[in-house]
């Protein structure tokens, strides 16, 4: 898998780009070629995105049937009632309206400090360079790979006892669990700024090093801005990851108006006496919906991209 | 780590006319303040918490971060510090603990101290005499020392304390139910008085007589005395139990618990250093070097497998999706990242039930009532992880790409476009090799995900379908770390943590010598760029 | 170096702002540090969020009584809250008290997290089965709440009568099935991995239990019973009933609920939970003792919940006194009862909750028969191969039944007794 990365390496390493991105491209738009070959592919996208979303309908389906379930009720909107969201919003020891809250919360401000501790060390990397560059580009990706059977363990050791001097952020605590997701900000989000960071022509900073800009303004108002796109996908998938995390926020959170969503949702399903399907159902479609109005907000900014946003 | 780069670093800046900005320095400045008032606060809390090797640990990085940022020098720290902090004081720590562990026996039965242990043993040695009944009493106290006041079922008052067996009293003062409340020249403790001496009272125990075999009273609640025997003595200078009905001693031999000569251990027992014992028993563990070989196969089949085909589907999507030909691109890129925006938990609980074989609606509506064992055939089971794993991690592999591709200059293909490059051409010589460059790192972390990835595994299979004719309890879908799991926490008498610290460092040594291999292959750090 | 007049600012402004915090620190947490050593006397209770409403008034009563607080911490309750309590109660953080299930008690005992528990007077006012739950080894840990097991719920619609034998209700289900006004001759709740807890009843009608029983009732592990000729038999048993699709390992317990509820069969095993949905679906039921499959004693597994004390708590003394005292009132029971609607472990409680609601007394009635659920450390692993055997059995790919069993019952000894 090697072989095809290094001969385009050598072929495309070329000549320092020219910074030509503004100039009017020759061909703004490929013309349609092939009318049967783009209703091969739209028909192909078509296919793959009925494969992802049939599930999900099934799950749909379940949550607004009064007494759906998810095993065994195969006949799509059969019955159609919104009775299971108005019931996830009743419930006092479910305090469903609460664990959202708290999700959207933990969310944005684990992803937004993702983004910032991710960017910030992706500048030094790809910027500059120092002995122990390689090492800790490297050490940050794998520190990442250590089996985490035993996290949870440590992780609650340590909140416990950080918890004992500064309650704000002990157990119990949203700071306390965001503060644990940072610690995984630096990693594979780091990489992901850093490659593309690598993308964005040196010589832009050179020239604004010449005008006298300090590298903290070339970082903030440059580099970042052209390197929207990563930011914005970064950020979605940091907001994914911590808002549906389980496994550590089910032991730091205990207390059910504290909880997350993937949380507190968990107990809809796990608690037998209570296992009530079509609620859970409906509580994870509404879970879905602010991560679907994250990347439609934030699609401009993905595939807006540099092309047309790059040097003006 | 920083000089070098800020002799190179500083080789422009010499023309670099100093115009740092009033407004970026004051905002460093308040920045860097509320921080050293947050440590300062911190070191006030720590120290009133007598932790002094986190105020330590705290005051030394917290003069480190200062000089990083007051100096004009270690530019690349300036950016570093923030992310490494978080990185090292959560991420870090959770290993090196892991670490520590792995040399413990800190598991079930092997939790607490040594004095904690004993405590529990020698309550946990009393047995309540058969028939005795339940004796009325209260706390009495003079001169600081507590005793019983004791009313039998007859009537009949006595006192006694801590070696002091019980002697009948005359005297005492007696309330309407027949039970003594007082006695001259001793206080009755009220419930509030007891309530703060409630350790002592409740350890108390009284002989009733010299005969120790007659058991002795205790309470829990000062109100009520029980007659108990103990089974097993502690000789607190010897340090041994001994059981009084056989003889037999039970001491402590250093493996963190009292052991008979017999090797017969009382539970619990406390926590201890037991030095590499854990990393030979993870080697020599039979009930996992039996399935081992085929484990690891699989664990190595269902990570690639899994990276291959969510990177080829993701990529695909990706370009498909950025082609101006595809209607309702905007969508469409809604709805196929739509598998990735529901907890995952909650798609492997759905995916188990579509793939019911008699009830999903897979082979119920879409197979029109075949009876296909999706998850229950060994083969099929394997195959219908690999299909949901590609479910859920395609949309991420997708999105990764839809971000990367923006990076390449549309100029490059279509320079080659205009050399009279094919689609495909173009794809595998142009935008697949620059996509690695930011994605080759990914691919293999994403990896190193799949090989530990536990909560795929248990949510869908727990591993199974298992072979029973096998002496352990190892399925077909099981990987090394469900594998693992199974054998430090599901076997024998409960969860040995040190167990499986050993086992999460060696995985973790061996998926990260693989990892650094891969990365040196890839050449994933040349900067193809610059 | 030209840093320092700025340091020497920054120094002195971050100083002051750090007083500041300091200030504002002290002023609203002033009773945190110190005041841990001279900790006026307070009982922590974790309890789930249902019943932690229901005991607020009985934490009042004891505070105004006793001048102690009790305040109530919500934990899901479940595996979370069982191992916080292990993680927590050594380090000296955790509750003075915990709710839990008895079947948590052997990994309570085996770490030393629970104090032992004298009942006293009150123990005579609970049934049996709930005071052997709530003992490990002899000796009392905790006071029982409530009872929980399964019955077999009859369809009064598509059935008269439950008959005699389980040979006789398999029949009597295949009738209803061939008149073709049901789908299945008997819903058991199952899974790809079996479940042995619904399928015990059965089995230990053909004279397997699980353990013998020592004289107090306690079971005594070192008599693996499972093993023996009724063993066998039974699973010679699941074979036949797996290939009659009496048993299926396809029907998970919410397909098993649904299915019944939708009225597809005479015939379910089911504990007291599948209730509410199908009331809901306007089924009528009976609630009755489940049929035996062989000619020896049938025992269903009981769950009891209960109040726990920790070990290490610092408030020993009123902890009990809460616990015996407070929570072991009739008015508290029946508190709980209407919490969680799980029949009270108190006699006289359970009486006046049957009264109100004739589904407890019936449940309540065929729990008598049964025999608390083991809680042994090892029942992990001991489920693991029992399920996993039966579900084989069930689907036929055990190969000879009587050497898939004994190698099962070999297992399960390997590990308890190694």
């Amino acid at each position: 898998m090697s072989t095809p990365t290094r001969l385009v390496a050598s072929s495309t390493v070329p000549p320092p780009r020219p910074l030509a991105a503004g100039q009017p491209t020759p061909r703004r738009r490929t013309p349609r070629r092939n009318g049967r070959g783009a209703i091969v592919k739209n028909l192909v996208a078509l296919a793959v995105a009925v494969v992802a979303v049939f599930p999900i309908l099934y799950v749909i389906s379940a949550s607004l049937h009064p007494h759906g379930t998810l095993v065994g009720s195969n006949s799509l909107f059969s019955q159609v009632d919104l009775a299971n969201y108005i019931r996830l919003f009743n419930s006092p020891t479910q305090p469903y309206g609460a664990w959202f809250v708290n999700s959207l919360y933990i969310g944005i401000v684990s992803s937004a400090g993702t983004v910032l501790l991710g960017a910030l060390a992706a500048y030094a990397f790809s910027r500059m360079r120092f002995t122990g560059r390689r090492v800790g580009l490297v050490s940050i990706l794998l520190v990442q790979m250590f089996p985490q059977l035993l996290g949870v363990v440590a992780i609650f050791l340590m909140l416990m006892t950080l918890g004992d001097v500064f309650p704000a952020i002990g157990l119990d605590t949203h700071a306390g669990l965001i503060l644990i997701y940072l610690g995984g900000a630096m990693g594979v989000n780091t990489y992901l700024i850093y490659g593309f960071f690598n993308t964005v022509p040196a010589s832009i900073d050179e020239a604004a090093k010449l005008d006298g800009a300090s590298h903290a303004r070339i970082f903030f108002t440059i580099i970042l801005p052209l390197s929207a796109p990563i930011l914005a996908v970064v950020a979605l998938l940091s907001f994914i990851g911590t808002s549906s995390e389980f496994v550590i926020a089910s032991v730091v959170l205990t207390d059910p108006p504290k909880q997350t969503l993937a949380v507190g949702l968990f107990q809809f399903v796990s608690q037998e006496t209570s296992a009530n399907w079509s609620v859970f159902a409906a509580g994870a479609v509404l879970a879905a919906v602010p991560v679907v109005a994250l990347f439609f907000a934030l699609q401009k900014y993905i595939v807006g991209g540099l092309t047309a946003g790059a040097v003006k | 780590m920083t000089t070098p780069l800020a002799a190179r670093e500083g080789a422009p800046a010499e023309r670099v006319p100093r115009v740092r900005s009033l407004r970026g320095l004051l905002l460093k400045m308040a920045l860097l303040g509320m921080l050293d008032a947050l440590v300062l606060y911190a070191l006030l809390a720590l120290a009133a918490h007598e932790q002094w090797w986190l105020a330590g640990v705290t005051a030394v990085s917290a003069v480190a971060v200062n000089g990083v940022y007051l100096s004009r020098r270690a530019l690349p720290a300036k950016y570093l510090v923030p992310g490494t902090a978080f990185l090292v004081a959560f991420q870090l720590f959770v290993i090196l603990y892991s670490g520590y562990i792995a040399f413990t026996n800190y598991g079930d039965g092997h939790v607490g101290t040594k004095d904690d242990a004993v405590a529990v043993l020698i309550s946990k040695s009393l047995e309540r005499l058969p028939e005795s009944p339940a004796y009325d009493m209260v706390v009495v106290e003079r001169d600081g020392d507590l005793a019983f006041l004791v009313t039998d079922p007859d009537g009949r008052v006595s006192l006694g304390a801590e070696e002091l067996p019980l002697e009948p009293v005359t005297g005492a003062q007696i309330d309407d139910d027949g039970v003594a409340v007082g006695l001259e020249g001793y206080r009755t403790l009220s419930f509030p008085e007891m309530i703060a001496d409630q350790r002592r009272i409740g350890t108390m125990s009284v002989p009733v007589s010299d005969n120790l075999e007659d058991g002795a009273l205790r309470t829990q609640d000062g109100s009520l005395a029980y007659l108990y025997a103990a089974t097993l003595d502690y000789d607190p200078t010897a340090d041994t139990f001994t059981d009084l009905e056989t003889g037999t001693v039970y001491a402590d031999r250093g493996t963190g618990a009292f052991v008979a000569d017999d090797g017969l251990e009382i539970t619990p027992g406390w926590k201890i250093t037991v030095g590499f014992d854990n990393f030979t028993r993870a080697f020599t563990e039979d009930s996992i070097r039996g399935p081992l070989l085929g484990v690891i196969g699989w664990t190595f089949v269902f990570a690639g497998v899994s990276v291959a085909s969510t990177f080829f589907v993701g990529v695909l999507l990706a370009l498909l999706l950025d082609d101006p030909s595809i209607r309702m691109r905007r969508t469409l890129r809604v709805l196929v990242i739509l598998p990735y925006a529901f907890p995952p938990f909650l798609s492997a609980l759905v995916w188990s039930g579509l793939l019911n074989p008699e009830f999903g609606f897979i082979n119920q509506t879409l197979l029109g009532g075949a009876e296909v064992p999706w998850l229950t055939d060994p083969l099929l089971a394997k195959v219908s992880i690999l299909a949901v794993n590609l479910w859920l991690g395609y949309p991420y592999m997708f999105l990764v790409a839809t971000g990367a591709l923006q990076s390449i200059p549309r100029d490059y293909v279509e320079a080659a476009e205009m050399d009279g490059a094919g689609p495909a051409t173009t794809f595998l010589r142009i935008r697949l090799p620059l996509l690695m460059v930011t994605m080759a790192p990914l691919v293999i972390s994403s990896f190193a995900f799949n090989f530990n990835n536990f909560n795929l595994i248990y949510m869908l299979t727990e591993g199974g379908p298992q072979d029973i004719s096998t002496e352990m309890n190892v399925g077909a879908t099981d990987i090394l770390i469900t594998l693992v799991y199974k054998v430090a926490f599901g076997e024998g008498s409960g969860r040995d943590y040190g167990l499986a610290s050993a086992f999460s460092i060696i995985i973790f040594i061996l998926i990260s010598a693989i990892a650094a291999y891969s990365f040196r292959r890839t050449r994933a750090l040349e900067d193809v760029h610059r | 170096m030209k840093v320092n007049r700025t340091a020497a600012v920054f120094v002195a402004s971050s100083l002051a702002l750090a007083a500041a915090l300091g200030g504002c620190s002290s002023s609203t947490s002033s009773d945190d540090p110190l005041a841990s050593t001279t900790s006026s006397a307070e009982l922590t209770v974790w309890v789930d969020a249902n019943r932690a409403t229901e005991l607020e008034e009985i934490a009042a009563k004891f505070e105004a009584d006793k001048g102690i607080a009790v305040k109530l911490v919500q934990k899901e309750y479940g595996d979370v809250m069982k191992e916080d309590f292990v993680k927590q109660v050594p380090t000296g953080k955790g509750p003075d008290v915990i709710i839990g299930g008895h079947d948590w008690l052997g990994l309570f005992v085996q770490n030393g997290v629970v104090a032992r528990l004298e009942l006293g007077e009150a123990e005579a006012g609970f049934s049996d089965v709930a005071l052997r739950a709530m003992s490990y080894e002899g000796i009392t840990y905790g006071l029982p709440v409530s009872l929980e097991n399964i019955a077999l719920l009859r369809n009064t619609a598509l059935a008269d009568e439950t008959p005699a034998t389980w040979d006789a209700l398999i029949a009597a289900g295949e009738a209803v099935v061939e008149a073709g006004d049901a789908e299945y001759p008997v819903l058991v709740p199952s899974g790809p991995e079996s479940d042995p807890y619904h399928l015990y009843p059965l089995q230990t009608s053909l004279g397997a239990p699980l353990f013998g029983v020592k004289e107090d009732g306690s079971y005594d592990p070192a008599d693996l019973q499972i093993g023996s000729a009724g063993g066998e038999a039974f699973a010679a048993k699941l074979v036949e009933w797996g290939e009659a699709g009496v048993v299926n390992t396809n029907i998970t317990g919410d397909i098993a609920r649904d299915e019944f509820a939708a009225g597809k069969a005479p015939f379910m095993l089911s504990g007291p939970w599948n209730l509410p949905a199908i009331k809901e679906a306007g089924v009528d039921y009976a609630i009755e003792s489940i049929p035996p499959a062989g000619d020896k004693p049938l025992t269903p597994f009981v769950g009891v919940q209960g109040f726990f004390v920790s070990a290490k708590s610092e408030n020993a003394l009123a902890a009990s006194e809460f616990v015996v005292k407070y929570l072991g009132s009739e008015e508290v029971q029946l508190d709980l009862f209407a919490a969680g609607g799980r029949p009270p472990a108190l006699t006289s409680a359970f009486e006046i909750a049957a009264a109100q609601d004739p589904d407890v007394g019936s449940f309540g009635e065929v729990g008598l028969d049964g025999v608390p659920m083991p809680s042994i450390p090892e029942m992990g692993a001991v489920w693991n191969y029992w399920g996993a055997t039966e579900a084989a059995l069930i689907n036929g790919t055990a190969g000879d039944p009587g050497v898939a069993w004994s190698e099962m019952a070999a297992k399960i000894e390997a590990d308890i007794n190694g």
